[in-house]
């Protein structure tokens, strides 16, 4: 059951907020949602418990559960300028009960009459891989877990920087597509690549706030892990390229590279730089009739050298789905791979897995959605065997029930 | 463009009054303007009847009477334009309510009219004035998947195809230029202009098949409120 303290901190810090919007409420989109959890799970002890697990909950968090609570805003700050928050309670052990999952600000001009136009972010926010991932507070609306790839995203990669992306409105001039080139520059993201060399791919929908923390105090492979931090003077970079057809087709291409220096450390937390840089790849297909396609690949790697000992841990993870929507109702089935190697004597940190996800979601209107998921994890993992003496091949079965339930002006 | 509906006793006296207005014409202005039915029917390449499309008819005999500029709305619910298409007289203007509880942020690049109404929800704005000939192409800087046009004309007669894809309408005989529009028609509008005369029968009829496959309809249901 609930651990009643890591529930009850979160919605009443929630509930305030809400009470505070609902006082002032002038902001032109909020949004509140509640999603509860029905858990049956198998998993051994989950990343979020100080284990190595391929799910979120595991068999000690079967029963009820929070799966999320969340309040966003969109406010406009004149004209052409907005700013955007997201804030989430997850309900476990993290460190702070409610955390800030997205922040930014956004500068929104009108497309010039060329047909071009321009979009900049700055702040904290997710860097433009996800297919899936498109519905409000970064939510898949084909299932509750994300793919291998979106689960890492959520854990450890955010963009805390700048980002600009320069459109080609084709649609709006007669033509049948749209183009897109996005930058970013960004840091305070060095800590990504740890939860992959530590724990590997894991398949989830808990989103890391800032200064959150990834784990538990002590656990032996992530030892107190937060991502979000800077421990050099070097800005990372990304770059992208977006193509639409219509509003039926997105390809999707990105260079990622936070070009941390691998021998930074920090003497005080002992937290170290993880150089970490991918490709990545996807399209997402849809048709009149409801049906959804989407394929994605990531390939990277991720390394550290203190002390001048260089370590690296190549990784790679892709995804297809199918997904059906009739009306109300939307059925989805992804299949996922993943593997991370390594230069590691030993092999530590070496995992190979797969996944099937099957999802029913049910949502009758723009407040209630009912989801059911059945999520099944088959991993390989070193790191599972040499650090909790588990074995390290292990299938992992999660079964969801969730209710949401939205409030707000951008549920209408 | 068609007029709202009247009710029915109003529209016979409406008739009995035109009736009597012609025959009081006809007594005084000589021999009447003849007239015939123009008939356009529009099919897609594959032969199906296609409902929506602009049919503009202009005159190449006589100089033509313009269309009487009109007033009128173009909403926005559920984020998306309603209706999703206008035709319109030249020198007519377009009034753009938000019905949404969300700010809408419209504009256009198109050559025929650039224009932008900042931020908004509700009438804040005055009627927009359309004066050149052209298609308006109209998006909303937030909501990317917002369409709409206006599509603005100088041609006397013009209309929409019905559900059986056919457009008619009352014309003096004479030659005319019939040219067609549609959003997702992939033809060059020049290539499907065609001359006609009518009057050599009570009733002149044009079939226009489209060459090319329309571009697929825009998807219908969209659950994603914030997309990435």
């Amino acid at each position: 059951m609930l651990p009643r303290a890591s529930l009850l901190q979160p919605l009443a810090s929630l509930a305030l907020a809400s009470l505070v919007l609902a006082t002032y409420a002038r902001a032109d989109g909020w949004e509140l949602d509640l999603d509860g959890r029905l858990v049956s799970s198998d998993a051994n002890p989950s990343y979020t418990q100080g284990g190595v697990s391929g799910v979120r909950f595991d068999q000690d968090q079967s029963g009820l559960r929070l799966g999320r609570a969340r309040l966003a805003l969109t406010e406009s700050l004149g004209e052409l300028w907005s700013v955007h928050l997201d804030a989430s309670a997850w309900g476990d052990h993290d460190r702070i009960p409610v955390g800030l999952t997205e922040a930014y600000l956004q500068f929104r001009p009108y497309p010039f009459s060329s047909g071009y136009r321009l979009r900049v972010k700055a702040g904290a926010f997710y860097p433009p891989v996800s297919l899936e991932n498109r519905a409000a507070g970064w939510e898949s609306p084909y299932s509750l877990s994300y793919s291998a790839i979106d689960s890492w995203l959520a854990i450890e990669v955010r963009t805390i920087g700048v980002e600009a992306t320069l459109d080609w409105l084709g649609r709006r001039q007669g033509h049948d597509f749209d183009l897109g080139a996005t930058g970013g520059v960004f840091g305070w993201n060095e800590g990504a690549g740890g939860f992959i060399a530590g724990d590997g791919f894991t398949l989830t929908d808990r989103q890391t706030p800032y200064g959150g923390r990834v784990g538990l105090p002590g656990d032996p492979v992530l030892l107190n892990f937060e991502p979000f931090r800077q421990l050099d003077g070097r800005a990372g970079v990304y770059g992208g390229l977006e193509l639409r057809w219509l509003d039926r087709v997105v390809v999707r291409a990105l260079r990622y590279d936070n070009r941390a220096d691998p021998t930074a450390f920090d003497t005080a937390s002992f937290a170290i730089a993880w150089e970490t840089s991918f490709d990545s790849f996807g399209v997402r297909a849809e048709s009149a009739d409801g049906w959804t396609g989407i394929v994605q690949g990531l390939k990277g790697n991720t390394a550290i050298a203190p002390g001048g000992f260089y370590m690296d841990w190549p990784f790679k993870a892709g995804y297809a789905l199918v997904a059906k929507q009739s009306g109300k109702h939307t059925l989805s089935l992804r299949y996922d791979r993943f593997a991370v190697d390594t230069n590691m004597p030993g092999l530590g940190g070496a995992e190979i897995g797969h996944a099937w996800t099957a999802a029913y979601v049910f949502k009758p209107d723009q407040r209630w959605r009912f989801t059911l998921e059945w999520l099944r994890v088959t991993s390989n993992s070193y790191n599972r065997n040499d650090a909790f003496g588990l074995p390290a091949l292990a299938a992992e079965t999660q079964l969801q029930l969730a209710v949401r339930y939205a409030l707000g002006s951008a549920t209408y | 463009m068609r007029p709202p509906a009247r009710p029915r006793s109003e529209k016979s006296a409406f008739r009995a009054l035109g009736c009597l207005t012609a025959l009081l014409c006809t007594l005084a202005a000589g021999p009447p303007v003849r007239a015939a039915m123009l008939v356009i029917t529009v099919q897609t390449s594959d032969g199906r009847p296609l409902p929506g499309v602009v049919v503009a008819a202009h005159s190449l005999d006589v100089p033509e009477r313009k269309p009487q500029p009109v007033k009128a709305v173009m909403d926005q619910v559920n984020r998306a334009f309603t209706p999703d298409l206008l035709v319109i007289p030249a020198g007519s203007t377009v009034t753009f309510p938000n019905s949404d509880t969300v700010s809408h942020q419209i504009y256009s690049f198109s050559p025929s009219k650039r224009f932008q109404l900042p931020l908004y929800r509700g009438t804040p704005y005055p009627p927009v004035h359309f004066d050149q000939v052209g298609v308006v192409t109209l998006g909303c800087n937030i909501h990317d998947e917002m369409v709409g046009y206006v599509v603005v004309t100088d041609a006397p007669y013009f209309g929409r195809t019905d559900t059986k894809g056919a457009w008619s309408n009352d014309l003096a005989h004479g030659r005319y230029r019939i040219t067609i529009w549609h959003p997702r028609m992939r033809d060059a509008a020049a290539d499907l202009e065609r001359e006609l005369t009518v009057g050599e029968t009570d009733r002149a009829e044009l079939t226009l098949r489209l060459t090319k496959s329309l571009t697929p309809a825009p998807l219908a249901e969209r659950q994603h409120s914030w997309d990435y």
